[in-house]
């Protein structure tokens, strides 16, 4: 029955497309110029991004033709559009695959116009330098941003709760608080959400022993035994009934109203610092960010670039292009609408200026991000190419050990071998 | 020339992209950069080297096994239902129908998530009536596949309305016939209903075979898009969208389309082989 009805709907869509190529005929005419521009995003962000391309439009006469994607569609559209050499002018690049693109000769080299069209005098050399990939400049960064523990601070405060400084706090003194109030919490609401499935939190753990996820050269930073001890502290958290059990917690499929803050079932959080509106407005309670609690001697968290604008190597009018990214990252009224949504701009001058106009949650984020600031260590390399498969398969690598279906080590051992499997087929 | 539309829709839309996708799946092509010949790579590793595809075999094996025969059991058994009650009988029929309308969509798919969640309603109807507190259905690996074949089956809908205008074909005298002979209903069922419906039986034996085999939406919905929990609803066409469009294996993914048309193939084939021994056709030994 459903192929009577897929065929009936393709003949719609046929119809459809049919006639929108016959209209956008003249479209296409008046368009004409038109830079395309593609981000991923939120409806906030959309929505200010939209604002911003109209002002674009008033401003100087040209034409903009947006496009939006949710993160998950996103990157399956580029490559589609990579292979179809329909990439639009101005993408938003993200550090995981800012690499892959520049190599694979999908992006344009944006040297030459900083200086003309590219303003970026007054943009923090540290953030611009995250960009550049074998020596050229690939993306400007719209800001910084780092990784947290978002907290939920209405329900800390009223159990008397004051979190000691997260610059020097350790896992032991985080789990220490989480055994004290477990008891006191409301029903059906956990110390923490249980972060075994998230990367970035692997990450950290692994950086704070002084290695990382990837050696500069491509391959596994850290060793077997580190994972089995990732592995074994959130069981821990699990078992001990500080972290939802199992099954709570794989409701949560990476969407932030799943997560346990938004669902009222955890008291902290993984988050990145640039999210922290976004689930401000999810949650009733006041929530507050703190760095994340070290498990070894070295700091694990870092500043990242939270995305780029990157310019395709087919771009039709790269100076139009150029212009357009240049207006998002340096034009004064474009930022009173972005203000800090993409992460912290670098430019100091826009910086100082948004500051004072923004909400009382938008300046925990930058107060946040002065704290990290000096209590990180460096970007690390860019992961390699296979890193995403890798990244996927930490789920149900997590998750079979989460709901005591293979032993611990075991499963540790049987990601990290297959890790190292996806590297080489890569 | 009046085939024209379909001609060029069938070469450009159909033939086109399948044979394009039969040569991919002889290359590496990652989308970025051009398609590069590999050979038999794709396949070696889909036989030998993949134990991911063998765990998404596994689940789709079940979940066609399971959900084929309890959907067309439930379909025929309702079919008969509504073939003896005449009143009200078009209203019913809509009702029972309406499922599989709404089945295939992403809207039933987000609500089932709901239904069979930690605090969902199958969990508060399980406390009301025993005082136990139900696992989230849908998060659970021994518990998701299964809220999956239930939905699947609650979607009885076309098989049904094929099955009531098949039961509409069976000659009433022959009833009438056997009630005189003393048979049972039972024995009627077997003996009358069932060996005349042979034919739309197989008919939708092989319809929700293949669409089964197919299955896609609803995993992609219910599991947030990712197979789990721990890989046990990862589809074989999850699996295959996943290497796809998520790792940009677009080579292996074309190859392992391509298996998937193959074992459809072979099921259709056995079930075509096996249908002279149990399919009769009214038109058979004139």
């Amino acid at each position: 029955m459903t192929t009577t009805y897929s065929r009936r709907q393709f003949g719609g869509i046929l119809g459809a497309a049919l006639s929108a190529t016959a209209l956008s005929g003249t479209a296409a005419f008046a368009q004409a110029g038109a830079v395309r521009l593609i981000w991923w995003g939120n409806p906030e962000r959309d929505k200010r991004t939209n604002a911003v391309v109209d002002l674009y439009q008033t401003k100087t006469g040209s034409t903009v033709s947006p496009e939006t994607y949710a993160w998950g569609d996103y990157w399956q559209k580029l490559a589609t559009q990579a292979a179809g050499k329909s990439l639009p002018d101005v993408i938003q690049m993200d550090y995981r695959y800012i690499f892959e693109y520049a190599r694979r000769n999908q992006l344009a080299a944006l040297d030459e116009f900083i200086g003309s069209e590219l303003e970026l005098a007054d943009y923090d050399a540290n953030q611009l330098a995250s960009g550049v990939v074998d020596g050229k400049t690939y993306g400007i960064s719209m800001g910084a941003n780092s990784m947290s523990h978002v907290y939920n601070k209405t329900v800390l405060d009223g159990l008397g709760v004051t979190l000691p400084d997260s610059t020097s706090w350790t896992t032991d003194d985080w789990v220490a608080i989480g055994k004290d109030i477990k008891d006191k919490l409301p029903d059906g609401m956990y110390f923490s959400e249980n972060m075994g499935i998230l990367e970035p939190r692997l990450q950290t753990w692994v950086r704070s022993a002084g290695k990382d996820l990837y050696t500069p050269e491509g391959k596994i930073g850290y060793d077997l035994e580190d994972l089995v001890a990732y592995f074994e502290f959130w069981k821990m958290m699990q078992d001990e009934g500080l972290t939802p059990p199992a099954d709570v917690q794989a409701q949560d499929s990476g969407k932030m109203e799943e997560s346990m803050m938004a669902t009222k079932q955890g008291v902290f959080n993984f988050l990145h610092s640039n999210q922290l509106v976004a689930m401000q407005n999810l949650v009733e309670d006041e929530i507050d960010m703190v760095m994340i609690p070290n498990s070894g001697p070295n700091a694990g968290q870092y500043m990242k670039p939270s995305m780029f604008l990157s310019m395709s190597e087919t771009a039709a009018d790269k100076a139009a292009a150029a212009q357009l990214m240049n207006f998002f990252i340096t034009d004064p009224d474009a930022n009173d609408i972005l203000l800090i949504e993409r992460g912290v701009t670098g430019d100091a001058s826009i910086r100082e200026r948004i500051t004072p106009g923004l909400t009382e949650t938008e300046q925990k984020i930058i107060n946040y991000l002065d704290i990290v600031g000096t209590h990180v260590s460096p970007l690390p390399p860019p992961p390699p190419a296979n890193a995403g498969e890798i990244d996927r398969a930490l789920r149900p690598a997590w998750e079979s050990v989460a709901f005591g279906q293979v032993d611990l080590e075991a499963a540790a051992k049987d990601f990290y071998e297959n890790s190292i499997r996806s590297l080489e087929r890569a | 020339m009046f085939l024209l539309p379909w001609l060029i829709g069938f070469f450009g839309l159909t033939l086109g992209p399948t044979l394009a996708s039969l040569y991919l799946s002889f290359t590496d092509y990652d989308l970025l950069t051009s398609p590069r010949w590999s050979g038999l790579e794709n396949y070696e590793y889909a036989f030998f080297h993949d134990r991911r595809l063998g765990n998404a075999l596994s689940v789709t094996f079940t979940y066609v096994l399971w959900s084929v025969p309890l959907k067309l059991t439930v379909a025929l058994l309702l079919a008969m239902v509504l073939d003896r009650s005449v009143r009200g009988v078009a209203f019913y029929r809509a009702t029972f129908y309406l499922p599989s309308l709404l089945g295939a969509s992403v809207a039933i798919a987000v609500l089932w998530r709901q239904i069979f969640g930690a605090q969902g309603l199958v969990n508060q109807m399980l406390f009301l009536l025993t005082g136990m507190k139900g696992p989230a259905w849908v998060a659970h690996p021994d518990y998701a596949l299964t809220t999956l074949i239930v939905l699947a089956i609650w979607q009885f809908g076309s098989p049904m309305i094929i099955f009531l205008a098949g039961l509409r074909q069976v000659p009433q005298d022959l009833y009438e016939a056997a009630s005189m002979d003393g048979a049972s209903g039972w024995r009627q069922f077997r003996k009358i209903t069932l060996p005349l419906l042979a034919p739309v039986i197989f008919f939708n034996l092989v319809f929700q075979t293949i669409e089964a085999f197919k299955a896609f939406t609803q995993a992609y919905i219910v599991s947030g898009g990712q197979g789990g929990p721990v890989d046990s609803t990862l589809f074989y066409s999850l699996y295959l969208y996943e290497e796809a469009f998520a790792n940009f294996r677009m080579g292996y993914a074309s190859a392992l389309a391509w298996l998937l048309l193959v074992i459809i193939a072979i099921f259709t084939a056995i079930a075509f082989a096996t249908s002279k021994y149990w399919v009769y056709y009214e038109d058979e030994g004139r």
